[in-house]
C-alpha cells in the first residue's frame, strides 16, 4: 500500500514534469474559454498578450489578435472535432524584435460539450523560412518565365558554360556547340575581357555572393548589344553541402550568369556614366575613375598576382603648342591624342586623362614588354599624324613611361612613381620616346 | 529561527538573508524560493516551491531554470530582465504580477526578481496572490 502510494506520487511527479517541459503549448478550456489547465509553454506564449497578467480565459487573451475565436467555438455544431486547425496568429505585441514578427499557430479541438483542448506553437521561424522561400520563388519566376531578354547561363568552377538553353540562343544567337565548355568570355567582344578577368569575376562572386558587370556583349553574328550581367554563386554545391565562402577554385562550385539585353536603356545610363566618369574634353576616363579602377586591380593582384602594367603618357612641349597656336589648338591636340589611344588600346584597358596633358593607361593581363610595345605603337601612330587647326597642320609627339606591378607594398603611389620616373627618363633622353621601369631596362635606369 | 518566520516576501534586506540562509531556514519560508547561478542552473529550491509545483528538489536542482524547470518564465518579463542585469552588472529587485502554471492550473502570483552584483546566486521568489 505504501509502496503503491510512493509509486503513484513518483509517477504523478514525472507526469507533471512531462507537461511542464512539453515543447508545445497545451491548454484545456471550457465552452466559454475559461482556462482549466494550462502548461508552461502555453503560458509563455500567451503571457505577452494577457492584460494585467490575467490568464484566465483563452478567448479573452486572444481577442485582440483572433477576435473570431469565440464565435468559431460557439458556432461549431459537431459534438466533437477540430474547431480550427493550425490557424496562424500574428502577434504585434511581444518582447521580440519588431523586425521578426512572432507568429503562433492554434489548433482548437472540441472534446465534448464542455471541454476544448488548445494546442499552441510558436511558428515564427517557420513563417520566416516560408517567406524566404516565397521570395526565392519570385526571383526565379521573374528570371525564368515570361521574359524574352534574359539568358540564364550555368557555369562551372572555371566559368565554363555547362549547358545550353533556348534563352542563350534567343539573347546571344549562339548555338549549343559554340558555347558549351567555353568560358563565359565567349559572350564578350574581342579585347574586352581576359582569362584573368574571368577568374576575378568568379572570385568576386565567391566573396560577396555576386558580381555585376555592365558593358558590351557579342552575339554569334558579331553584332554587339549592351548587356547587364549578374554572376552569382549558387549556395549549394553539387554534392548538396553548403559551399564554404571564398573557397577558391572549389571544383563543386556552380555559378549562375544572367545576361540581360539593356541596349534600349543604355543611352540614358551611358549619358549618366559619361557625366560622372569621363573627362569632358577628351571623352576618356577621368582621374577619379582611373584611381578607382587601378585600386581594384591592385586588390585583385594581391589576391592572385598576375601580369599588370601601367603606361603614363605626356604630350611633348605642349606649352609651346598652346603658345604658338592657341589653347583651342591645344584642345584639338588632346582630343586627337585621346582618339588614337582609344584605337591602340583594348576595350579592357582603362585610358584616362589624369592631368593637363598627362594620360595614364591601365593594362590588365599585360607584361612590361607587351605594354612597352603598345606604348611604342601609340608613339609611332602619333608621330605620323597631323592635326589640322584652322588650316594649319600641326605635328606633335608624346613621351611615355611604362611600369609593371611587381610589389603591392606602397600601392598605387609607388607604382605610379616608377612609371613617372620612366617618363622623366624618356623626356630627358630627348622626348618622342617610351622608356620602361623594370628588369629589362634595369641597366638603363641604374646607369 | 525567529528571523526566519518574520522574514517577509517584500523585505528590503531579503537577498542578504537568502544568501546566508541554510536549506532548513529556506524551507521555513512562506513563499517559494528558486535560487540559480550565473549559468542559470538551479541551486536552491525550497519546500514551499516544491509543494506548489509538485516537484521534488531532486528533479529540479542543477537543471537550467529557464529551459528545463520554468520555461514559462523564459520571456522578456523574467529571463530577459536577469540577462540584462547580468550584462550591465547592476542590481535587480522588482516585484511583478504573473501567472504560473502550477500543476497545470493557472495561478496568479507575485514574482520578486532579485540579483545583486556581489551575491553569487540570483533569485526568483514566488508568492501566491491573496
Amino acid at each position: 500500500m505504501t509502496a503503491l502510494t510512493v509509486n503513484l506520487e513518483s509517477e504523478f511527479e514525472a507526469l507533471v514534469q512531462f507537461l511542464y517541459l512539453a515543447p508545445v503549448g497545451l491548454a484545456q478550456v471550457d465552452r466559454d474559454g475559461e482556462i482549466l489547465m494550462i502548461n508552461p509553454l502555453s503560458a509563455q506564449l500567451l503571457m505577452p498578450l494577457a492584460r494585467d497578467a490575467n490568464l484566465t480565459n483563452l478567448f479573452v487573451v486572444l481577442e485582440s489578435v483572433l477576435p473570431d475565436l469565440r464565435h468559431m467555438a460557439t458556432d461549431f455544431a459537431m459534438p466533437h472535432g477540430k474547431v480550427c486547425d493550425g490557424v496562424r496568429i500574428q502577434l504585434n505585441a511581444g518582447g521580440r524584435s519588431k523586425r521578426d514578427p512572432q507568429v503562433l499557430s492554434l489548433t482548437l479541438l472540441k472534446l465534448d460539450a464542455d471541454r476544448m483542448m488548445a494546442v499552441l506553437n510558436d511558428i515564427s521561424e517557420q513563417v520566416k523560412r516560408e517567406a524566404q522561400l516565397r521570395h526565392n520563388e519570385m526571383w526565379f519566376d521573374a528570371i525564368l518565365t515570361g521574359v524574352s531578354d534574359y539568358a540564364l547561363v550555368c557555369l562551372d568552377h572555371q566559368g565554363r558554360v555547362v549547358e545550353w538553353n533556348s534563352g542563350i540562343g534567343r539573347v546571344t544567337g549562339f548555338e549549343r556547340d559554340a558555347v558549351v565548355g567555353q568560358p563565359f568570355s565567349v559572350f564578350y567582344p574581342g579585347g574586352s575581357i581576359t582569362p584573368d578577368r574571368v577568374s576575378d569575376r568568379l572570385r568576386e562572386a565567391d566573396d560577396s555572393g555576386w558580381s555585376l558587370d555592365d558593358g558590351w556583349r557579342a552575339r554569334a553574328d558579331g553584332s554587339r548589344f549592351w548587356g547587364s550581367g549578374m554572376l552569382a554563386i549558387l549556395p549549394e554545391r553539387l554534392t548538396g553541402f553548403p559551399a564554404s565562402g571564398g573557397a577558391a577554385l572549389d571544383e563543386n562550385s556552380i555559378y549562375c550568369l544572367i545576361i540581360r539585353d539593356i541596349t534600349e536603356k543604355r543611352d540614358a545610363s551611358e549619358r549618366q556614366r559619361k557625366l560622372t566618369s569621363c573627362d569632358h574634353l577628351t571623352g576618356v576616363a577621368n582621374r577619379r575613375v582611373f584611381f578607382e579602377v587601378t585600386d581594384l586591380e591592385i586588390e585583385r593582384w594581391k589576391r592572385s598576382p598576375r601580369l599588370l602594367s601601367m603606361i603614363v603618357i605626356d604630350a611633348d612641349l605642349f606649352k609651346t603648342i598652346n603658345d604658338q597656336y592657341g589653347h583651342a589648338a591645344g584642345d584639338v591636340v588632346l582630343r586627337d591624342l585621346a582618339e588614337v589611344m582609344m584605337q591602340v588600346f583594348r576595350p579592357i584597358d582603362t585610358v584616362a586623362r589624369i592631368g593637363g596633358e598627362e594620360f595614364a593607361i591601365l593594362l590588365p593581363s599585360t607584361s612590361l614588354v607587351q605594354a612597352h610595345a603598345a606604348a611604342e605603337r601609340l608613339r609611332a601612330a602619333v608621330e605620323a599624324r597631323r592635326v589640322e587647326v584652322e588650316g594649319i597642320r600641326i605635328a606633335y609627339t608624346i613621351s611615355g613611361g611604362v611600369a609593371s606591378m611587381e610589389d603591392a607594398t606602397g600601392g598605387l603611389d609607388a607604382w605610379m612613381k616608377r612609371a613617372d620616373r620612366a617618363l622623366y627618363a624618356a623626356k630627358a633622353a630627348g622626348r618622342n620616346r617610351i622608356e620602361a621601369s623594370g628588369p629589362l631596362y634595369a641597366c638603363v635606369m641604374t646607369a | 529561527m525567529e528571523t526566519v518566520t518574520t522574514m517577509r516576501f517584500d523585505d528590503p534586506q531579503l537577498i542578504t538573508f537568502l544568501s546566508g540562509a541554510d536549506a532548513a531556514e529556506l524551507d521555513q519560508l512562506e513563499f517559494g524560493v528558486i535560487g540559480f547561478d550565473a549559468e542559470t542552473l538551479v541551486c536552491v529550491y525550497n519546500a514551499y516551491e516544491s509543494r506548489c509545483a509538485a516537484l521534488a528538489p531532486s528533479r529540479v536542482l542543477a537543471q537550467p531554470l529557464f529551459t528545463m524547470v520554468a520555461p514559462c518564465m523564459n520571456n522578456f518579463m523574467v529571463a530577459h530582465r536577469f540577462e540584462e542585469t547580468q550584462a550591465s552588472g547592476e542590481s535587480l529587485d522588482e516585484i511583478i504580477d504573473y501567472v504560473l502554471t502550477l500543476r497545470m492550473r493557472p495561478a496568479k502570483v507575485k514574482l520578486r526578481l532579485l540579483a545583486r552584483p556581489n551575491v553569487t546566486l540570483r533569485y526568483v521568489l514566488v508568492q501566491r496572490a491573496i
